[in-house]
């Protein structure tokens, strides 16, 4: 298979997807080869170069090699086990988080008896779960945690990154009274204007309601926050800080208005129909109307007004 | 000033130390984080379907500014309910009266081009939050009324004028304007006046067009648009300011109980400026 056919191929049928795996494997061996090369040979050079200050030449390039080839032994090792340690990388608040658990499980069963160990235990998962903002705040931390693998599918899955397959560094989240944001480092070969057009897929795969992007840092591109909506709060009642401020029972001041009496169609009289302090009674009428239509009366159909509205901001 | 406050009150009212230089809190954000907004800068422009909450809006403003320390409150309310709580506060209420109205822009103007010689004078350009100097604000809602219904042609061609002159004047003297109308567009406001006002609040639209004349041309096309907020959802709203993208905000709300209740309050705690304005000065050589 040539180089440049699977990418070729890439949007056009399922089997591909393999093709490309199949690819950054094969990179990654040659990557691991490239890495162990370079290492030995430069680690080698530097050590001989610092051992030939002391030592007789042959000697230090002897020392160089045994200094070197380890070295590389080992950058090729870490190279190889990368994708491991990036996905135990991912892992990690979730093992942390089991760890510690299970510990504590097993230190309470092992020191205390059973009747406390159950009676503790239910406290520790009861009373979060009985208080609702305590459980709120467990349910969006929980959240947080499933948000960043999502979104990791979503690069992972059909955001098509680099060339070496490096995925974007999902950094920390936390809860938002909406659902989650979410910080992201892009690697090369993204840009918030790629995942802008793929938002709702995004959404879909966070199990989300919507999502924005938006620029976390003015002077870095790479550095995103993701807003993921779960919950509608722009239908909530909001109250104003103002209310708190005063105090209610301030006394009442009001200058005397005089009210009209005549709030009844019948109470008013042909003649006097006017606007309170109007200035011509009589002309008023059509010189509104002709402002609202505006001042073209032949041609003024929905349409061209729309098109003067519009033009009007050019 | 006719005003029933009992001048036997007691306690001695603190003010609640509020000033137009603060952000003034005007609702929350689609992300439940509260959204404020510098007004004394910048000139707002509220707009949307009838029952949208532009009214909503712009009482928040108001009862920010009420109860603010050396503020004066300039209102124009044709409608008279919406603005009509805090016309004991204002130096000056303009109901369906165009006459009126034209006449307090007038001093507006003078005002603010006095304070710009002042400024020169001081060799700055911009007020600040030292001066000493008071905030004037104008608020208009139903600004269509005057500009399309009441008076002659001629005097609404005028009170346009004069508020285009304010509009551009007032941003950096203390003097800024808000402003609440139904539809923008050029029959209803001369584009010229429009387009001044920097911030703008689209509340519910009925069509793109509508949104994009509000917020400005193109805003529609990139998914911005006010017509997608819901008819029930009143208060929601796009604000266009800080940060140049518009968002989705939800206005705070005040009943008409706490717009009575701020007013009062405030008029109490102004109470000896509004009625006696030398008792501030004597009652500090007083002090000291
Ligand atoms: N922020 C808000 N939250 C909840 N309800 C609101 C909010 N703003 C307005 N409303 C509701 O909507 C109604 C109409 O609001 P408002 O009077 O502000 O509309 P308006 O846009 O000024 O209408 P008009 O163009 O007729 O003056 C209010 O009586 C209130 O019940
Ligand atoms: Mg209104």
């Amino acid at each position: 298979m040539s180089k440049s056919s699977p990418r070729r191929f890439a949007g056009r049928s399922t089997g591909t997807v393999t093709v490309i795996e199949a690819k950054v494997h094969r990179s990654s061996a040659r990557n691991a080869r490239m890495a162990f090369i370079l290492t030995a040979v430069i680690v080698g050079l530097l050590a001989a170069v610092v051992a030939a200050s002391s030592i007789h030449p042959i000697l230090a390039v002897i020392v160089g090699a045994l200094i070197g080839v380890p070295t590389g032994g080992l950058v090729w090792l870490l190279v190889r086990i990368w994708p491991v340690i990036r996905l135990l990388w991912w892992w990690t608040p979730e093992t942390i988080l089991g760890v510690v658990l299970l510990t504590a499980w097993v230190q309470l069963a092992n020191h205390t008896p059973t009747v406390v160990t159950l009676i503790v235990v239910a406290l520790v998962v009861g009373v979060p779960a009985a208080i609702r903002p305590v459980r709120r705040q467990v349910v969006a931390w929980g959240w947080c945690l499933v948000v960043r693998h999502r979104l990791r599918v979503c690069f992972a899955q059909f955001i098509i990154a680099n060339q070496s397959g490096s995925l974007p560094l999902i950094l920390w989240a936390r809860p938002t009274p909406v659902g989650e944001r979410v910080w992201v480092y892009l690697r090369p070969g993204l840009s918030a204007k790629d995942l802008e057009g793929r938002l709702d897929k995004i959404a879909v795969t966070c199990h989300a309601s919507t999502v924005l992007i938006e620029r976390a840092s003015e002077n870095n591109a790479a550095y995103l926050r993701f807003d993921i909506k779960r919950r509608e709060v722009l239908t909530a009642h909001v109250g104003s800080p103002l209310v708190d401020v005063i105090d209610p029972t301030a006394p009442v001041s009001a200058s005397p208005l005089t009210v009209p009496t005549a709030l009844d169609l019948p109470d008013i009289d042909m003649p006097t129909v006017t606007l309170p302090t109007q200035g011509k009674p009589a002309g008023k009428k059509p010189a509104a109307t002709t402002t609202a239509n505006g001042s073209k009366p032949a041609a003024s159909s929905a349409s061209s007004v729309e098109d003067d509205d519009t033009s009007d901001w050019i | 000033m006719t005003t029933t406050i009992p001048t036997t009150a007691e306690a001695v009212p603190v003010g609640p130390g509020l000033s137009m230089f603060d952000p003034i809190f005007i609702g929350i954000d689609e992300f439940g984080q509260p959204v404020y907004l510098d007004v004394i800068y910048r000139n707002l422009l509220t707009a949307g379907e009838p029952g949208g909450g532009k009214s909503g809006l712009i009482n928040n403003i108001c009862g920010h500014a009420a109860l603010c320390d050396n503020t004066r409150l300039v209102l124009f309310d044709a409608k008279l309910v919406e603005l009509g709580p805090w016309r004991d506060l204002a130096d000056a209420f303009i109901g369906p009266d165009i006459d009126q109205g034209i006449d307090v822009l007038r001093r507006l103007l003078v005002v603010a081009t006095n304070r710009y010689a002042w400024l020169l004078a001081n060799r700055r350009r911009k007020l600040a939050d030292g001066d000493g100097m008071s905030v004037i604000v104008t608020i208009i809602d139903e600004l269509a009324m005057f500009s399309t219904v009441l008076g002659t042609k001629a005097q609404q061609e005028e009170f346009s004028t004069l508020l285009r002159g304010l509009v551009s004047l007032g941003r950096a003297c203390g003097m800024p304007v808000v402003a609440a109308t139904q539809r923008p567009s050029w029959d209803i406001i001369p584009a010229s006046l429009r387009d001044l006002f920097g911030y703008r609040a689209a509340f519910r639209c009925t069509s793109l067009n509508s949104s994009n004349i509000i917020l400005g041309q193109g805003w529609a096309e990139q998914g911005y648009t006010a017509s997608d907020i819901s008819p029930t959802n009143q208060g929601a709203a796009y604000l266009l300011a800080e940060g140049g993208v518009p968002r989705r905000i939800k206005a705070a709300y005040l009943t008409d109980t706490d717009i009575y209740n701020i007013a009062d309050y405030a008029a109490w705690t102004r109470r000896p400026t509004i009625s006696t304005p030398t008792v501030n000065p004597t009652e500090w050589e007083m002090a000291a």
